[in-house]
């Protein structure tokens, strides 16, 4: 998904040699991925938009001290990865507020009188859309590290190294980041086996 | 004893730490295989819900609109500039030291290696002679010269005028300077057990000390004495007496290698 273009490496080198257009080249190349990871971290498109424009800032900064022998796209992609996790810890109070609309009430058993009470209604697609609401709150209810762990894993179907490289930590701590989220996601959908 | 959350959970992800063994229980305990089956579905329904969540769509121009939104804050990287201060200069600094630290290294050596071939010239002379044949006529002619300078010397010593002390202060410094060269002498006189050369350098040694450390310099006093001194030891014949004998071997055997040192 992510190969290394020789093209990426002649941008990179005329880049470094006074060319800043060809930094260009390199972003049109991977603006599509890196918007698609940032926003399933951050679940919003406008911050998934100002994450891709972020990470090629700090790229473009960083560029000196690329590796010749990496791949850039590996490389930007852990960048991108990195800037949408600090947008999701800046946002922690709207996360807060977007996990307390939905299921935020620490009681299990209140969750699930409201989902069958949803669940009683006529309109089964109603329902879908209700249960989707209800991942998409428990995912955001996640801590930044976690949702961004399970993002990579279940949604990029990144391995745990890969992850740990990604968030900056070790693969045991990146595996365990994963586990909580699952432990995490597994309780607070529970009332969603009973209304389904 | 049931499976943990934790170990079911790795378990699923292949990432278990005894998997076989997880397995196994997996198969044995019904309980543990139903609390599994459950984690299995739960992650279904949960990649299902998210992977719903579909990803806004991008067209094609989305790449150029980044890079529109961002190319005028990025500066320009000024390589040749860069190249030249930190890498060419640091590379010139760099060869610089590598060469001044090649010229000192190159004299330090240069230097040992003159005092470990002046400490082994007198060391080679101590071992056996057949071994050492080679390096015979370096000593031959360290000796020559040795006997040379000290006859000369000594017919200096012998017509000394008493009345002057123009020569006192040179004659002491050339008896310094041989004195230093005859203890070489004696030593290798006395490691190739030739008598009659170490006697002989060692009456010079006694006469050459006298003249060279003489309390407040040479005068006429202390010349008087030296020459009767040297007249008393028949210290002039004796050297005259090896020099012949020295050169006589030297022009019978050995090719004298002049310039040769002590």
């Amino acid at each position: 998904m992510l190969r290394m273009d020789k093209n990426d490496h002649a941008a990179i080198q005329a880049v470094l040699a006074g060319d800043k257009e060809a930094y260009g080249a390199l972003v049109v190349r991977h603006s599509h991925i890196l918007f698609r990871v940032a926003y399933r971290i951050t679940g919003n498109e406008a911050d998934a938009d100002d994450v891709v424009q972020e990470a090629f800032l700090r790229g473009y900064r960083k560029l000196a001290g690329f590796e010749s022998r990496a791949n850039f796209g590996t490389w930007i992609y852990r960048i991108a990865v990195h800037c949408a996790l600090d947008k999701v810890k800046h946002r922690k109070g709207d996360e807060a507020n977007l996990a307390g609309q939905v299921g935020d009430s620490n009681d299990p058993e209140l969750d699930q009188l409201q989902v069958a009470d949803h669940g009683a209604g006529p309109d089964r697609i109603l329902l879908s859309g209700e249960i989707r609401s209800m991942q998409e709150a428990a995912l955001h209810s996640l801590t930044a590290t976690e949702r961004t762990a399970f993002v990579l894993r279940h949604m990029e179907d990144r391995t745990t190294a890969e992850i740990g490289a990604a968030l900056g930590i070790e693969p045991n701590a990146a595996k365990q980041a994963v586990f909580r989220a699952v432990q995490k996601l597994r309780r607070r959908l529970a009332p969603l086996r009973v209304a389904t | 004893m049931h499976l943990t959350e934790e170990e079911m959970i790795g378990q699923v992800y292949g990432e278990g730490e005894n998997a076989a063994a997880v397995e196994r229980h997996l198969e044995d305990c019904r309980e543990c295989a139903d609390a599994f089956a459950e984690l299995q579905r739960d992650l279904a329904d949960v990649n299902a819900g998210v992977n719903r969540v579909a990803t806004p769509e991008r067209d094609a121009h989305y790449g150029e609109r980044v890079w529109a939104a961002i190319a005028d804050s990025l500066p320009v990287y000024a390589r040749e500039k860069r190249h030249w201060w930190s890498s060419g200069l640091s590379k010139g600094l760099s060869y610089a030291t590598a060469c001044a630290l090649l010229v000192a290294c190159a004299f330090y050596a240069g230097r040992l290696w003159e005092q470990r071939k002046q400490l082994q010239t007198p060391i080679a002379k101590q071992a056996p002679a057949p071994q050492q044949t080679k390096q015979q006529p370096i000593v031959v002619v360290v000796l020559d010269d040795h006997l040379d300078r000290s006859e000369r010397f000594l017919v200096q010593l012998k017509h000394a005028d008493l009345d002057s002390s123009a020569m006192a202060f040179p004659m002491r410094e050339e008896a310094r300077s041989l004195l230093a060269a005859n203890k070489i002498c004696r030593k290798n006189a006395a490691a190739k057990d030739d008598p009659e050369l170490t006697t002989a350098l060692d009456h010079l040694d006694s006469l050459l000390a006298d003249a060279a450390n003489e309390p407040g310099g040479l005068n006429a006093q202390s010349i008087a004495r030296l020459q009767d001194e040297m007249n008393r030891d028949g210290v002039l014949f004796e050297v005259r007496v090896l020099r012949s004998r020295v050169a006589h071997r030297g022009g019978t055997g050995e090719t004298p290698a002049k310039g040769g040192t002590i």
